[in-house]
């Protein structure tokens, strides 16, 4: 009981203390990472309730992504629909998309329905690039003002600095982190878990296989939707590879299977894990911290090599991340802690 | 009256017929036992029963309703439902949350289906393991897990494949007086099972297949005493 007494008084702190971030940060650079940190989770956090919780591995989540962002940005810059708008348009048809993979997807179990949750999202990515008159094809779309969020003739917010972002993201955090929840403490989590660890035995206990599938891919790609559209807002600018490509799918699933499938916390850790990795791979904050600390100098040859090449090598150093996870904490590090957590409470009785 | 009725069904796959106009009755509260060689077509059969194959030919009737076509989830939620011969443990759940997805079948309400799985628990004698995971359980509490689970849906007919395989005898004898227990509350049961005494102690009557065909059908001693079921067993006896 004290326990979840000290967990909640815990969240609240940390909720409480992250809403006032924006007053005391002024750095857009660190308000940028805190963005790119909340959308991670959210993203994380979708996929986790189809891939965590149902079992169902889609390596497609581009495709949910790409299609909210997409539909935003198109209505926003065809017919000028505002953002908060268009994206619940995006939701509508990412719930129609999703039907129709599901219905086609699920009939496959495994590694069949990877391969076609791969196919369906490539599908749309090049279907992005060759409907140009609605996509703008391989040259994407570009939002270069967003219009003021206005209730009546009232100004609520604009969207000149990264504040407003910064609390959408947060609130998308919270969204998704709320959903797990729910999902996790009524009967839809009980189904689900039971189709990922036994798809005939759920079967044989009266549960619709088809029906709780459908009803777990359609809730996750609601919510990536949501993630894909803050995306498209945020940047201002979506091409077919940057939201539709096979990597985002990729980096969706990583988030998860690093820091812990099928838990609440398991997308947060991955995030927090994942995010600051690859920007300090990207912006050579490694190299200047290795020349900081005297152990190359940055005119060698190491130094430049190192200069030159870190920065896409982003990509091996996931590889790597990947496969020392899988190797060593094959339940991700929410696993890995909750391993410990028994061990430690096995010890003390 | 007869609660379920097997009414000459097949099962082909694609020439091999696994099996063959198979007819018999299961009447409400007994335990009908079905026996039969290796690859006689017991697990074929529960399968045809319980949706998992649609019978190439023939009628399953269910409490009066044909049940042929109908998925596994709908005829769990008619009340028929089956365990497994290789247990199926929802491996990364608790026990009690393993006995939970069978009750949510009748409730909505997490706190009404613990409740509900609790009492099976208590059925089957593993309150003590309510918060274990259940991939880490002995086999002989992984088939007991298997009968919660499958109470817990609140069925009419249970079916049983093979609940005993595997199991030693004094885990053997605990299932046996489960069963007894089971059909005290006057639900009805069907049962495969390959251990002869077992079997003949908990039936009410027989059904006994070889080679997917209905070879005989009767009280225990019935069945024990005919020759073709001992021939079917043990092969023609020499002149």
């Amino acid at each position: 009981m004290n326990n979840s007494i000290l967990k909640s008084a815990l969240i609240a702190l940390l909720l409480a203390g992250l809403l006032i971030v924006p007053r005391f940060v002024e750095s857009p650079y660190a308000l940028h990472m805190m963005i790119l940190l909340f959308m991670s989770v959210a993203q994380g956090q979708s996929w986790n309730i189809l891939g965590g919780y149902a079992g169902q591995h889609s390596v497609g989540h581009a495709a949910y992504f790409g299609v909210g962002a997409y539909t935003t940005m198109m209505l926003m810059h065809s017919k000028g629909v505002v953002p908060w708008v268009g994206v619940w348009a995006g939701v509508a048809a990412v719930i129609v998309v999703a039907l129709i993979i599901g219905s086609i997807c699920f009939r496959l179990r495994g590694p069949y329905f990877v391969l076609a949750s791969i196919a369906v999202a490539e599908i749309m990515r090049l279907s992005a690039i060759n409907l140009t008159p609605l996509t703008n094809g391989a040259e994407g779309i570009l939002a270069t003002e967003i219009p003021a969020f206005k209730i009546g003739a009232t100004v609520i917010t604009d969207f000149v600095t990264k504040v407003p972002f910064y609390y959408i993201g947060l609130f998308l955090v919270l969204l998704t982190l709320g959903v797990t929840y729910w999902v996790q403490h009524s009967k839809l989590g009980y189904f689900f878990q039971a189709i990922r660890e036994d798809q005939d035995a759920a079967h044989s206990l009266g549960i619709n296989i088809a029906l709780y599938k459908n009803i777990g891919l359609v809730i996750s790609a609601v919510l990536t939707s949501l993630a894909g559209s803050f995306y498209g807002i945020y940047v201002g600018f979506v091409d077919p590879p940057t939201v539709l490509g096979l990597d985002v799918s990729v980096q969706i699933m990583l988030i998860c299977i690093i820091g812990g499938m099928g838990t609440i916390w398991g997308p947060v850790l991955g995030s927090l894990i994942l995010v600051p990795l690859s920007e300090a791979l990207r912006s050579n904050m490694i190299t200047d911290l290795l020349v900081k600390i005297g152990m190359v100098n940055a005119d060698s040859k190491i130094g430049l090599f190192l200069k030159e090449n870190l920065s896409h090598a982003h990509v091996l150093l996931y590889g790597i991340l990947v496969v020392l996870v899988i190797l060593f904490m094959p339940d991700g590090l929410m696993g890995f802690v909750k391993k410990l957590a028994l061990r430690r409470k096995r010890e003390a009785v | 009256m007869a609660i379920l009725e097997i009414k000459n069904v097949s099962k082909f796959f694609g020439g091999l017929a696994a099996n063959s106009d198979v007819s018999f009755d299961v009447h409400e509260g007994m335990i009908m036992g079905l026996i039969g060689p290796n690859g006689a077509g017991k697990t074929t059969l529960f399968n045809c029963i319980t949706g998992y194959y649609p019978p190439s030919k023939g009628e399953v009737i269910f409490n009066g309703r044909k049940m042929n076509g109908l998925d596994p989830d709908k005829v769990c939620m008619l009340g028929m439902v089956r365990t497994w011969q290789k247990v199926r443990p929802l491996a990364k759940l608790s026990v009690v949350d393993n006995v939970m997805v069978g009750a949510l079948a009748r409730t909505g309400s997490l706190k009404v289906a613990r409740e509900m799985a609790m009492e099976q628990l208590k059925v089957v004698r593993m309150e003590h393991r309510t918060n274990f995971l259940a991939g880490g359980l002995p086999i002989g509490e992984r088939k007991k897990l298997e009968v919660a689970r499958a109470l817990a849906t609140q069925p009419k007919i249970l079916l049983l494949d093979e609940v005993m395989g595997g199991l030693n005898p004094a885990e053997s004898e605990e299932i046996i007086q489960l069963i007894l227990d089971i059909k005290q509350r006057g639900l009805t049961q069907m049962v495969i099972e390959h251990d002869m005494k077992a079997i003949m102690r908990i039936s009410d009557r027989i059904v006994v297949l070889t080679s997917g065909e209905k070879l005989t059908e009767g009280s225990p001693q019935e069945v024990v005493s005919n020759p073709d079921v001992i021939s079917a067993y043990l092969g023609e006896p020499h002149a």
